[in-house]
């Protein structure tokens, strides 16, 4: 080892780093590959064996010691997803869509006071085992990507084409998320207090969400001749919302797909918004979710994460189908 | 108003610049009129989705009265919360404490201990999944391993999955019937109660480990993809010049990949910081440490004091804008590149 290995070496003096290696150099180059790549295995590995364990779990009846033992079951999801009705009041997602058909269905009064009455024979009561909380995340959560696509693309092509006063500045709101969750539940409390908590927590899914889709628009556009492509449509006769319209946005096909795919999965699982603002009507499904966790059973809980899970794992083989790689286009939060 | 006068208004409004945005003549303001239609939609959705509950909240926090109507004007729930900030300091506290307050007496320092919480918390898991990050970019750019894409689908994924589930993840692994809890109570012989991460009581060292990895869940998957973007743009015939020269794999990397990837590893910091200090849900169900977050769900759910509740946001809120724009300028990191 030569005396300059212990100098320090500074990139700004441009000194020149030492040509002999020192010993952790040597130590570098002989495991240095390998360090890294157990690295990222246990990365990985810290990440997916606990979702892949709950998933599994939820299908069984006991979790004691290690491993979850007793027999396969399906009764956490039954419980989780309503269709079996456990003990006590308490529903899995929102639980039933309750139908009582009504006693008297028809009354005829004749002029004589005499009243013919039609009565169903017994009581009928359909309950419909629909997870209504699920499903009313999906509606909500779709709404909110109807508004980022009415609000996104523009703003994508507008940043990405043209050049005008502000653009930075623009750009940098439209994909920087400014406000977090839970500061813009708390400054949506008193803002609208006579808005259903439904249009609010659209509104405000629309606004959290909105740089995925722009990034993700923006990402096709940039690969895109924009000026060029214009410019043919226009002079084969085509006007500019003609052009728009049928020519630029087909072109962002991937990025509005995959943009949409990512604004509603987030959406839908939008938990610090949610929390704070929603006060009534129909529940967001990541409150069910918090609602699992912090008061059910741990097979239970599982079950209703695993439900979301089936989700994110569907959208996620959505995404690698349109061709990008799961959700590495939603980086920036 | 008579029919000629009339005309005459629409006369001046036609020769007004905004006519000419509506009416556009040459192509140059036809362009401007596109602008604006493709803009309008946003500007709309940032001033009634954003700008306006964010001046309502700033609004509530300087109001005297707000439970039903926002009206009058004071700066108590400030001086209160500065005297909290200020009764944390060591020594002097309690003395600035009281010359801030509104009382006159010093106040408790809950608030200088929640911000504190924050920063150091977010601060050190910041450093942690940027540190990670910077290995997993570096080792998914430039080592040939096999499925590449799957691999990167597996590190994003949990960018889905919000804090609750990170929590709950948490649970599976360092719980009372945890994974690693069991596995590590039969190794040592030592019962898995006083082993397990989540469940202990708040502010303790395992507690605060536990919640220190459930941060890490939501943040590697972020950090890292910053990161990717950034490896994205290094200039490799540099590092292989290096390399050619006899520099060892880490020499190549502290002087050659490091000085190109610093921008970017500040932008990751500075955007995985944003989302340290934005992480609510996770605290909520771990319970572990009294974070700025956590205090929101206390000021508004228990005791229902919406104005200190506002102060505090606003003062998160510009912390985080300041933060942000200063570090991104100075930096020059292209944001989300």
């Amino acid at each position: 080892m030569s005396s300059r290995d212990t100098e320090p070496q500074s990139i700004v003096s441009g000194e020149v780093p030492s040509r002999s290696p020192s010993r952790l150099g040597r130590l570098s180059a002989r495991f240095g590959r390998r360090a890294v790549t157990a690295l990222i295995g246990l990365t990985i590995a810290f990440l997916l064996v606990p979702v892949l364990f709950t998933f599994a779990a939820s299908f069984f009846e006991n979790l004691t010691g290690i491993l979850p033992s007793g027999g396969l079951t399906l009764q956490n999801w039954k419980l989780a997803l309503g269709v079996a009705e456990s003990q006590g009041a308490q529903r899995g997602l929102g639980g039933f869509w309750t139908f009582v058909a009504p006693d008297v269905l028809f009354v005829l009064t004749l002029p004589n006071g005499v009243e013919y009455v039609l009565r169903v024979p017994y009581d009928v009561t359909i309950q419909t085992p629909i997870p209504v909380a699920l499903g009313f995340s999906v509606l909500l959560a779709l709404l909110g990507v109807v508004v980022n696509l009415i609000v996104g693309v523009p703003i994508a092509y507008a940043v990405t084409r043209y050049t005008f006063p502000g653009r930075r500045l623009v750009n940098t709101f439209a994909i920087l998320p400014i406000v977090p969750g839970i500061i813009l539940g708390i400054a949506f409390l008193k803002t609208y207090p006579d808005l259903p908590s439904v249009v609010a927590l659209v509104l405000g899914y629309s606004l959290l969400k909105i740089p995925y889709m722009v990034l993700a628009v923006q990402s096709s556009f940039e690969s895109m001749d924009l000026r060029r492509i214009e410019e043919s449509a226009r002079s084969l006769g085509a006007s500019w919302t003609t052009t728009f319209v049928r020519v630029i946005v087909p072109g962002a096909k991937q990025g509005i797909i995959s943009g949409s795919i990512i604004s509603w999965t987030l959406a839908a699982a939008e938990f610090n918004f949610s929390y704070i603002v929603y006060s009534r009507g129909p529940r967001p499904f990541s409150l069910f979710l918090f609602e699992n966790i912090s008061n059910n059973p741990f097979l239970r809980a599982a079950a209703a994460i695993s439900i979301y899970f089936v989700i994110v794992a569907a959208v996620t083989a959505l995404l690698n189908w349109v061709g990008e790689n799961g959700f590495s286009v939603g980086g920036v939060q | 108003m008579s029919t000629l006068q009339e005309y005459l208004l629409i006369d001046r409004v036609k020769e007004s610049p905004l006519s000419r945005v509506i009416q556009p003549e040459t192509e140059r303001e036809r362009e401007r009129l596109r602008i604006a239609v493709l803009t309008v939609p946003f500007f709309l959705l940032a001033v009634f989705g954003a700008l306006v509950p964010l001046v309502m909240m700033i609004r509530i926090s300087v109001a005297e009265e707000f439970l039903r109507a926002v009206s009058g004007w004071t700066v108590e729930p400030y001086q209160h919360l500065f005297a909290s900030i200020a009764a944390f300091l060591p020594v002097v506290g309690t003395e600035v404490s009281a010359m801030i307050s509104p009382t006159g007496e010093s106040v408790s320092p809950v608030y200088g201990r929640t911000i504190w919480n924050s920063l150091w918390f977010g601060a050190l898991t910041t450093v942690s999944s940027v540190t990670l990050g910077v290995a997993v970019a570096h080792g998914l750019e430039k080592y040939e391993l096999p499925r590449k894409g799957l691999l990167i689908t597996l590190i994003s994924f949990p960018i889905s999955l919000p804090g609750i589930v990170a929590a709950f993840m948490m649970i599976v692994l360092f719980g009372r019937t945890g994974l690693l809890t069991n596995v590590l109570a039969v190794l040592s012989g030592i019962r898995p109660v006083t082993l397990q991460l989540t469940g202990q009581p708040a502010g303790t060292a395992l507690a605060i480990l536990g919640l220190y990895f459930g941060y890490l869940y939501s943040m590697i998957p972020r950090a890292t993809l910053l990161l990717r973007g950034t490896y994205a743009e290094v200039n490799t015939a540099a590092e292989e010049a290096a390399r050619s020269l006899g520099a060892t794999p880490l020499q190549t990397f502290r002087y050659v990949t490091l000085p190109q990837i610093r921008p970017g590893i500040v932008g990751a910091v500075i955007l995985t910081f944003r989302t340290a200090l934005a992480i609510f849900g996770t605290v909520l169900v771990l319970k572990s440490l009294s974070v700025v977050t956590f205090r929101f769900d206390q000021l508004i759910k228990v005791g229902y004091e919406l104005n200190i509740a506002s102060a505090l946001a606003t003062l998160f809120f510009v912390f985080t804008l300041c933060f942000t724009f200063v570090g991104l300028r100075y930096t020059s990191a292209e944001v989300a590149r």
